[in-house]
Formats: structure tokens, C-alpha cells, sequence
């Protein structure tokens, strides 16, 4: 696999404002990378930068070793898919799916041929001749994906292209739009703020804040290593207790006399992180590698799966656990004491 | 808040009574005159003048030809301007500025404005002496009192009008629709013929309506520019009322424009509204 995109330190600013802050990431032929982050973090600005909508304050971007920096958007080997679809209004489906094409100066036949092809792929054959305003939310979305694919460009950017549909639809959007990414062997960057559904989707995360790329791995290793408390935070559920450091590199918690068997030098504070579905409740196993620390819990709440349980170590911490469903975990109400306990590898020891 | 049926009466009751008052009872009036002669008798003798003398309809026609003239002069000059003033002015307070500058010339009398157009386009005008003075002519050009020079005049009023119709609809534009159009290959060109331009016709649509009407029911600035030399439907009927004083021939001249300004706005409209021009894109 080798680099499609490669963007060196890109910056953007509007007046005082840093939208970008020096962001470099390579992008692998083929890929499927996600843009994770909250709203105004800059990833859609990285984005419109790679289509050529933003003209960055310094930095480079190249595709496939050109630069483009002064290449307009219509010139550069990219489609976007926009957030709110941006159909033709006054064009139909077909018009709409068309458009590359003919810019391109592709013969009618050619043309006619390739738009029943891609409008089979997104599932909306025979759908040429409808307006977009007869069309809802789902069924745009496809054709815009359809008008992007036609033009077989080499990375295909995608700016948030399931907010606007509800759960279900979303879900199998996301399993749809993996399948078109395999079957057509593109590059897609996709920009969402959802977690999950980069989990789901993609081959890497880049995670952003502010600005920066903080993280920038495949998901399994964010999840289980994430860079930073933000990282942590933002990617799936994260207890994060403070800790303090006992002399040398050893680490308790805070508020109490517990040793816990991480180590880390060269800061003052530290956080533990513990993800709610790796605590166990009840008692431990004789292993030494397990941390146990006793606690009272709070609440419980079903969440279908299972329970999750609200629960206050004795220090004085609260944190959220959601062990593997039992009947005993099913008979503990609020006020019972309960010995809390995970496997000491699932803890992470965090100092940013 | 539900306003109970008292107030609803009074609320309305008012602009509907000053309506009734001051336009619709006249209109009436106007309407059942064009159909009497001086005694007050029923009669159908001036339609039927107006239908067999030819002078009226080619009076009718230099009228609706300005109108024209004015809404497609505007077009040509406000499409421009609204397009430049959406697109290439990013600071919001030079576009109010440049629009106030546009629409300052409407505070002027129409009186004073057709005299600074004679200042202009005079045979002793500022143009006629810049073109002898650059030794481009001789004689001076005959520019003012004709069919053009009424047209002219006209369109700097109704400039801002079309610029701010136009304008709108461009402002409301979705951004993102041009994006696209980039990112599918448009240059600038393509993508203002194919999405720019065909998504603000209801702009222009609307633009040229009020231009039109505005400009075909115009009386002082055809009256000054003409010089004399040219008719229009409203100096006609100003003669018939204030020097023949034919109240019933000028009533019948007056329903003549009407009816066929209506029919000519009807046909425009339903013309575009079966191309789909007529509304703005969602």
C-alpha cells in the first residue's frame, strides 16, 4: 500500500482564528480513514482543504505526489459527497448523476450506460427521471453517492453523509457504504463526529481537537490505548479516576492507600482509565493480575444488553460499570457493597 | 394569541375600507364610465373605436416595446451588479452601501431626474460635448427625446428594483450546489450557465414583472424624455382627461391598458411556470 494523500503541516487561519494548526497525515491508496471529532475541531476544514475548497494559510497537500495546492476543485482527482446532499434542484436524478460525466466530455452512449450501472450499485435503479424533491433524505444521500462514484475519482470524500438519517437507516448506510468502498477499491476519507460509526467503518482514525490530529491509528488501538483523557473520552465510554503518584514511579488512587501495579515517571498527575464493560462485580479471582477495589453501588439501569451500574469506589470516585449480565449482578439494588475488580491490563495509565 | 372576531373586523376593517375607498369604488366608477357617453347612456362606441382605429394599438405597442425595453435594459445592467455584489462582495456593509448609492436617485423628484437626463443627452449636453471635444463628432448627436432615451431614463429607475429581486434569490442560494458543481469539473463558467443562472430565474422572473408594469404605467419620465416627439398609454390618457376632457374615452383607454398589461403578465407567467421558472429551488 502506498501514500495516495499526503499532507505536510497544513495550516488554516481565518483572521485570529486557528481552524488548522500545522495537521500533516498520509493516506494510503485504498484505505477507508475516518476524520473523528466534536464539532469545530476542524475536520471538515481538513477536508474542504483536500477538495480544494479551502485555500490553507500554509502547508502542502498532494495526491499521488502532485501538489495541489493551486489546483482548483475541479480539476483535482477528488468527489465529495456534502453533508447536505447538494443535488440539482432543477435537475433530475439522471441530469444530476450525469453532470461529471459530461463535464468530462464523455460520449451519451458511455454516459447513458454508466449511470444505470453506479444507480444499480447505490440500489436506486430506475430512478432516473424523479427530481430530488420527490426523494427523501436516504434516497438523496444515494444519489449523491451515485453522482460522486460515477466519475471513478481516486479518493472520495465524504462530509458527515449520515447525520441527517435515523438509526436504523444510518446503520445500514454504514454497512452499504463499506461494501461500495470494497467493491469499487476507492480511497474514502470520511468525516463524522460519531465514534461508533468510525469504529465500525474505518481502516484508521484520525482523531482531532482543536485544530490537531491528537491520535492517529486503527481503531482497535485507539480504543484500547487512546493517547490522552480527550482521546479516552471521545472514543466509547471512559472511567477516568484520578491518580496520584506514590513516590518514584508507583501510582495509587487518589483519595486512598491502594497501590496500583502501573507505573509512569515523568509527570505529576495521572489518570487511570478503565473501560464500564471491563469491571466486573462480585468476587474477584485469585489472580494477581487483577485490580480489586471494594465499592457501594449506586444505581442500576437496564439497557437491554445488560445492566449498567453506577457504583462509588471507597475513595470516593464514581464510575460506571457494565459487567457481564448474571443473575447476581441482576439482584444488587442500590446501598449494596460489592467488590469492583478488572483485569489489570485493561487499565490504562494516561498522563495528558 | 386568538384575536376575537371585534378586533379582526377593526384590524381589517380599516385597510379594507381605505382600499374600498380610495381604489376599488373609483375603479368602478372608471370601469361603468368607459362604458357611457357624455349623457351618461350606456354604450359600447368608444371599444369599438379602440378596437377599429389602428393609432391606439400602435400606441399600446411603443408602450409595451419601452416596457420591454426597460426590463431587458435592466437585466442586462442589474444581473451583473446583483451577481457581483452577492458573490464578490464578502463585507456586508459595502454591499448596503453600494445599495444605498443605487437606490439614493429614487429620493429625487422623477421631474428632476428627467432634467439631469437632458443635461446628459442634450444636444448641449455634458455626452454631446465630451464626443465634439475628443473630435469623435461634429454635429451633436440627436440622443435625447427618443424611443431609447425614454428606455434609459426608465431603466435607472428601476435598476435596484431588478437588482434587489435578483440579488435575493441569489443571497438565499445554496452555497454547497455551486461547491458541487466544482467538484464534479465545472469551471466558473459552467457552473454559473448551468446551476447559477438557471436557479435564479425566478429572481429575474420576478425582477422583469415589476420592472414591466412599473414601466408601462409610467408617466412623467415618458412625458419629459419624449420631447414631444413619441406617445405613450398614460400621456394619452392624461390628454384625454386634462385637455379633451373625455372622462369616457380616457376610461376606456385606461381599462384598454390594463386588460392587456394582465393578459401579457399572464401569458409571460404561464409560459415559465410550464418550464418550471417560476419558483425558487428548496
Amino acid at each position: 500500500m502506498s501514500d495516495l494523500i499526503s499532507i505536510d503541516k497544513l495550516v488554516k487561519r481565518y483572521g485570529s482564528v486557528v481552524a488548522l494548526g500545522g495537521v500533516s497525515l498520509n493516506i494510503r491508496r485504498g484505505e477507508f480513514l475516518s476524520i473523528l471529532g466534536p464539532s469545530g475541531c476542524g475536520k471538515t476544514t481538513l477536508l474542504r482543504a483536500i477538495a480544494g475548497f479551502v485555500e490553507p494559510t500554509s502547508g502542502e497537500i498532494r495526491i499521488d505526489g502532485q501538489l495541489m495546492n493551486d489546483v482548483p476543485p475541479n480539476r483535482r482527482p477528488v468527489n465529495t459527497v456534502f453533508q447536505n446532499y447538494a443535488l440539482f434542484p432543477h435537475m433530475t436524478v439522471a441530469e444530476n448523476v450525469a453532470f461529471g460525466p459530461r463535464r468530462a466530455g464523455m460520449a451519451r452512449g458511455e454516459i447513458t450506460r454508466r449511470i444505470a450501472e453506479v444507480l444499480l450499485a447505490v440500489g436506486m435503479d430506475g430512478y432516473g427521471d424523479r427530481y430530488p424533491r420527490a426523494l427523501s433524505g436516504g434516497q438523496q444521500q444515494r444519489i449523491a453517492l451515485a453522482r460522486a462514484l460515477i466519475n471513478q475519482p481516486q479518493v472520495l470524500l465524504l462530509d458527515e453523509p449520515l447525520g441527517a438519517l435515523d438509526l436504523k437507516l444510518r446503520k445500514r448506510m454504514q454497512l452499504e457504504l463499506k461494501r461500495l468502498h470494497q467493491d469499487f477499491a476507492l480511497t474514502f476519507v470520511y468525516v463524522t463526529h460519531d465514534q461508533e460509526e468510525a469504529l465500525a467503518m474505518s481502516d484508521r482514525i484520525a482523531v482531532m481537537k482543536q485544530g490537531e490530529i491528537v491520535q492517529f491509528d486503527n481503531g482497535q488501538e485507539i480504543y484500547r490505548n487512546p493517547a490522552s483523557r480527550y482521546v479516552a473520552d471521545f472514543i466509547g465510554e471512559a472511567n477516568l479516576i484520578d491518580c496520584v503518584l506514590d513516590g518514584g514511579s508507583g501510582v495509587r488512587l487518589a483519595h486512598g492507600s491502594l497501590v496500583l501495579p502501573y507505573s509512569c515517571s515523568g509527570s505529576d498527575a495521572a489518570t487511570l482509565m478503565v473501560r464500564p464493560e471491563d469491571i466486573h462485580l462480585g468476587d474477584a479471582p485469585g489472580d494477581a493480575a487483577i485490580v480489586v477495589v471494594p465499592a457501594t453501588v449506586r444505581n442500576k439501569t437496564f439497557i437491554g444488553q445488560g445492566w449498567r451500574l453506577v457504583i462509588a469506589l471507597d475513595t470516593g470516585h464514581v464510575i460506571s460499570a457494565q459487567p457481564p449480565a448474571s443473575a447476581a449482578i441482576e439482584q444488587l439494588i442500590p446501598g449494596d457493597r460489592v467488590t469492583a475488580w478488572w483485569p489489570s491490563e485493561r487499565g490504562r495509565l494516561l498522563t495528558r | 394569541m386568538r384575536i376575537g372576531r371585534l378586533e379582526t373586523f377593526l384590524l381589517l376593517g380599516g385597510p379594507v375600507l381605505f382600499l374600498g375607498v380610495f381604489f376599488l369604488v373609483p375603479f368602478a366608477m372608471m370601469a361603468l364610465a368607459s362604458m357611457q357617453s357624455d349623457d351618461g347612456t350606456l354604450t359600447s362606441s368608444h371599444y369599438v373605436k379602440l378596437a377599429t382605429d389602428g393609432y391606439y394599438w400602435s400606441v399600446l405597442l411603443l408602450t409595451f416595446e419601452i416596457g420591454a425595453g426597460v426590463s431587458l435594459l435592466t437585466f442586462l445592467l442589474g444581473y451583473p451588479l446583483a451577481y457581483y455584489l452577492t458573490f464578490h462582495v464578502s463585507s456586508p456593509a459595502l454591499r448596503r452601501i453600494i445599495y444605498i448609492i443605487l437606490v439614493t436617485p429614487l429620493f429625487t423628484s422623477t421631474i428632476v431626474r428627467a432634467f439631469g437626463w437632458i443635461v446628459m443627452l442634450g444636444r448641449a449636453g455634458l455626452v454631446n460635448q465630451w464626443l465634439r471635444g475628443l473630435g469623435l463628432i461634429s454635429q451633436p448627436l440627436d440622443l435625447i427625446y427618443t424611443q431609447t432615451s425614454i428606455v434609459v431614463s426608465l431603466a435607472y429607475t428601476m435598476l435596484p428594483l431588478m437588482v434587489l429581486a435578483v440579488g435575493s434569490v441569489l443571497q438565499n442560494m445554496n452555497r454547497s450546489l455551486l461547491e458541487a458543481a466544482r467538484d464534479l469539473g465545472a469551471n466558473s463558467l459552467t457552473t454559473f450557465l448551468k446551476i447559477t443562472f438557471p436557479l435564479s430565474l425566478p429572481g429575474v422572473v420576478a425582477g422583469s414583472l415589476i420592472v414591466f408594469t412599473l414601466s408601462v404605467s409610467a408617466y412623467v419620465t415618458p412625458s419629459i424624455m419624449s420631447g414631444g416627439r413619441h406617445l405613450v398609454m398614460s400621456m394619452l390618457i392624461y390628454q384625454q382627461y386634462m385637455v379633451l376632457f373625455d372622462f369616457n374615452f380616457g376610461a376606456a383607454l385606461s381599462i384598454l391598458l390594463l386588460v392587456m398589461t394582465l393578459l401579457l403578465i399572464t401569458a409571460y407567467v404561464l409560459v415559465l411556470e410550464r418550464s418550471g421558472r417560476t419558483t425558487a429551488a428548496p
